[in-house]
């Protein structure tokens, strides 16, 4: 990393008291197909450069795509001057080190070494069998592949160097069916780091599964419904749910879970983890402030056990940090969490849904970014799924809106499913089935 | 930006293998944002965003790379790459390059990057304090300020190089309010491509900061909206996300051109209500969502999409109009080098009717009043459309009650578009980010007072 040493010998130079570089690689290669013709084909390389240094007490941030000479006088000019404009009494922390990192490589070159052929035969193979699947498939609207690597590399002035690689890759479909005049649409993506558990078959007949039972969805009368989340929902609520346990939006009055450590903020059906040390494509042994991260209980079996925290809201609140300091672009470190978890139960979906005499399952939910409030954990969503009738699935609903308040959802959870699910959003969790939610439809 | 000589060794090295276009889109972007937590400035940052991208077109195939190397030898071996893709014998052959005059519609007179960071900081502790003054239950203030100047360089297998300028300014106020445990938060985002001045001469700033701290603590104490079917009266400005998400995404040619939206094949039919005429014109001066030329280099026009509810036409990039037999009519858009091009909105609006919002609310014997709207997102295939409301009123006998908070609206554009049964005569234009496939890009929406007879609302405070 010789070529960056001319950043901090300017920054010496300058008289800035510390300096971190940020440094970050992308490599991806996508495809996609359309009747049976590759349609599209993208190839990405990226780089670029982060930068936050220590100026008077004060912290500057700049950032560049652009790696010369002169970028390394923008950078380190930049950095001084936004530290001069800051004026808010926070201390300015850049970390000298972990006294030890769990370091382990989950970079699978299996993934690039597999010939292009043979994806884009995937490819054709998952459009073709989308096609005979079902008579009312009317479209393959999109078949592709695409893959990533990702590479950070952390390094400070105060000697710390760390390194992380990961890579992955997805393929992605979506159909649509028309019965009559009703339209409607599924996809699915499939994500791994391993190209020997992709089952083209099993793919295909989820999506297939998913489109056909959509048809003749209807809405439903507006009252409260038990009601089961599937994997993909109950996760994003569940983030939603987390970002409240951000340390920062707590100190800045904007958290529902503000004063809520050690009490019950959810069921005590719930233990939610954080494990970012878990071997998969998410794995961070390091956070983006350099301190060494842990796996950790966050709710224990409804109990808020500990906030997310960074640095900086870990000294404002004498604690040590949880290592959860991540970027959200150039400027200052957020909070973040990866592979987060919840602890599974023992029953299956099916089982969950025998349960119910009148009930609905909600399998999608759409709107998060406006239709949900982070800060009062108020939510009013577009959802659609499935009417349950006498224990059993009995037909698809649509257009219907669920409401509630985040807090009151997961307190009222009665039972956690055993089918977790991996999501693009490194949350793992199960079906969740809960005691009631108030559903407008017709 | 790079010489010529090397485009034009890059472009011929492209179009080597049989693509029938080739394009190299170069950006260089100096941004920089600020952002003040109850009146202190936490962050400042400074960005640059460097690059190019290279596409090549063969007939309906596409095929698209990014760089941050842009030296002769870093895009030939990009260049060299991509062509890989096609096999066929060279078809065109590019022998010179000409540059084509750009013509800027967007006088600056202040240009954000130039004004010392004291002077925009002033004003974005002055919108602080307007805000945290106003009532002690605002908890938390943020107000923030982002600009950007953007240099855009295309050039492509026809001859043609492009220069082009962008310069955009924003600034951005939020508060929250608190008390016995209920927060509710307000926002604001003023923007422009223009300079300083928009921000001290053509907008009153402080007024914006005043209407967010009321309208936070006006909802402390909103009753939870009703849930049910009902006529919804949706105010101007940002109210016209609806058209933009329900409407407007299905006639970007991006999904009409597989036809796989629900307006495919529909021009010259009555989509709408007659009352409706709708527009998307990427022309208008300082205009945030406006530019000179699109990112294939075409002027952005003035597209009448619906007029008296007949569809007239899409919005067309090249690319996408091979499948449609159309050319493109400067719609095309990309957040940056990073994203392979393709039809988008500019400035999106549902056009002036004749009733003023007074005789609207007054024609409405039950309903809500959609005041002002948070976000949204449509599936473009099916068109069924969710939208956050911000701000709402119940309207009670024709007037406007009590406010009421949480209310959805979930709908089908399709549908939705024929029950616009009255449109008001106070058009205004709201500022947002459009997140799709090239990419989150500045686009205006903007609607008069409008009147749809019947949307279902999705809320918390039980059946009406």
């Amino acid at each position: 990393m010789a070529r960056y040493q001319q950043y901090f010998a300017l920054a010496k130079e300058k008289g800035l008291e510390a300096l971190e570089l940020y440094l970050y690689k992308k490599y991806s290669l996508s495809f996609s197909l359309f009747h049976g013709e590759v349609d599209s084909y993208a190839l990405e390389d990226a780089r670029g450069l982060a930068a936050r240094g220590i100026h008077n007490g004060k912290i500057g941030y700049a950032t560049t795509e652009k790696v010369d000479k002169e970028a390394t006088a923008f950078v380190i000019g930049k950095v001084i001057d936004n530290a001069k404009a800051v004026d808010k009494d926070d201390p300015a922390i850049i970390f000298p080190g972990s006294p030890k990192y769990r370091r382990a490589n989950v970079y699978n070159p299996a993934i690039r070494s597999l010939a292009v052929e043979a994806k884009l035969a995937n490819l054709y193979q998952i459009e073709r069998k989308l096609k005979e699947a079902d008579p009312r498939i009317a479209e393959v609207e999109t078949v592709s592949y695409s893959e990533t690597d990702d590479e950070v590399v952390l390094m400070n002035s105060y000697g710390l160097e760390l390194k992380n690689k990961s890579n992955y890759f997805y393929y992605y479909a979506s159909v649509m069916v028309r019965d009559g005049e009703q339209t409607r649409t599924a996809y699915k993506i499939h994500l791994s780091r391993d190209p020997d558990d992709f089952k083209i078959d099993e793919f295909v007949k989820k999506i297939v599964e998913e489109a056909i039972g959509k048809i003749g969805a209807a809405s439903i009368p507006s009252k409260k419904y038990p009601t089961i989340l599937t994997p993909k929902v109950a996760a994003s609520l569940l983030s939603a749910y987390l970002d409240g346990a951000s340390a920062e939006e707590v100190q800045k009055k904007s958290s529902l879970l503000a004063g809520k450590l050690h009490q019950l903020v959810a069921s005590k059906k719930l233990t939610v983890l954080e494990a970012p040390l878990t071997r998969n494509c998410f794995f961070r042994y390091f956070d983006d402030e350099g301190v060494a991260t842990s796996n950790k209980t966050i709710i224990n079996k409804g109990m808020l056990e500990t906030y997310f925290y960074n640095l900086l809201t870990a000294h404002k609140d004498n604690v040590t940090t949880t290592g959860n300091g991540y970027r959200n672009g150039g400027g200052k470190i957020g909070i973040d969490f990866v592979n987060v978890f919840v602890k599974p139960g023992r029953k299956s979906q099916e089982q969950l849904i025998a349960k119910l005499k009148e009930g609905l399952l909600i399998t999608e939910v759409q709107g998060l970014h406006a239709g949900l409030n982070p800060q009062s954990g108020n939510f009013s969503l577009q959802a659609s799924g499935f009417l349950i009738e006498a224990g059993k699935i009995s037909r698809p609903v649509n257009l219907i809106t669920v409401a509630g308040n985040l807090k009151d959802l997961f307190l009222e959870v009665k039972e956690v499913g055993n089918d977790s699910e991996l999501q693009l959003s490194s949350f793992n969790v199960p079906s969740f089935l809960v005691k009631n939610l108030t559903i407008s439809g017709q | 930006m790079i010489s010529k000589s090397i485009a034009l060794k890059v472009l011929n090295l492209a179009t080597a293998t049989g693509s029938d276009f080739a394009e190299i889109y170069l950006e260089e972007t100096l941004s920089a944002s600020l952002s003040l937590e109850n009146g202190a400035v936490e962050t400042s940052t400074s960005n640059i965003t460097y690059g190019a991208g290279i596409r090549l077109l063969h007939k309906l195939q596409s095929v698209y790379g990014y760089t941050n190397d842009v030296s002769l030898k870093g895009l030939s071996v990009l260049a060299d790459s991509l062509a890989k893709s096609f096999h066929e014998p060279r078809q065109v052959t590019v022998s010179a390059i000409k540059k084509i005059r750009v013509k800027n519609a967007h006088p600056i007179e202040r240009p954000l990057h130039e004004v010392p960071t004291t002077e925009k900081i002033a004003l974005l502790k002055d919108a602080s304090h307007i805000i945290q003054n106003h009532d002690q239950r605002i908890v938390r203030v943020q107000t923030m300020m982002m600009d950007s100047l953007k240099k855009v360089y295309i050039y492509n297998s026809r001859g043609e190089m492009f220069i082009d300028q962008r310069v955009r300014g924003r600034m951005a106020f939020m508060a929250l309010a608190a008390e016995n445990g209920k927060i509710e938060t307000a926002f604001e985002g003023p923007g422009a491509q223009a300079g300083f001045e928009f921000f001290t001469k053509t907008i009153d700033y402080k007024a914006k900061a005043l209407e967010v701290a009321k309208s936070a603590i006006r909802m402390l104490h909103a009753a939870e909206c009703p849930s049910g079917k009902m006529p919804v009266v949706i105010g101007n400005g940002f109210g016209g996300v609806i058209f933009h998400e329900a409407c407007g995404h299905p006639l970007e040619a991006t999904s009409v051109a597989k036809k796989l939206s629900v307006f495919a094949d529909k021009v010259g039919q009555k989509i709408a209500n007659p009352a409706v005429t709708a527009i998307d014109d990427g022309t208008i001066p300082n205009a945030w969502g406006s530019n000179n030329i699109d990112d294939e280099g075409h002027k952005t026009q003035k597209n009448v999409l619906i007029k008296d509810g007949i569809l007239q036409q899409y919005l067309v990039d090249d690319f996408n109009g091979r499948r449609m037999g159309v050319a493109g009519n400067g719609a095309t858009r990309r957040q940056s080098y990073k994203y392979e091009p393709t039809s988008r909105m500019s400035n999106t609006y549902i056009d002036n009717g004749t009733s003023t919002p007074e005789e609207i609310i007054a024609a409405t014997k039950f309903g809500l009043y959609a005041k002002s709207m948070g976000g949204g997102s449509v599936n473009p295939t099916t068109g069924d459309f969710n939208f956050a409301v911000s701000e709402a009123y119940m309207i009670r006998d024709g007037k406007v009650a009590e406010p009421v908070k949480g209310a959805t609206l979930i709908g089908n554009g399709a549908d939705i578009l024929m029950k616009i049964d009255m449109v008001g005569n106070d058009l205004l234009r709201a500022q947002g980010m459009c997140g799709s496939v090239s990419g989150s890009i500045p686009v205006d929406v903007g609607q008069p007072t409008i009147r749809v007879s019947e949307i279902t609302v999705g809320g918390r405070g039980g059946s009406i």
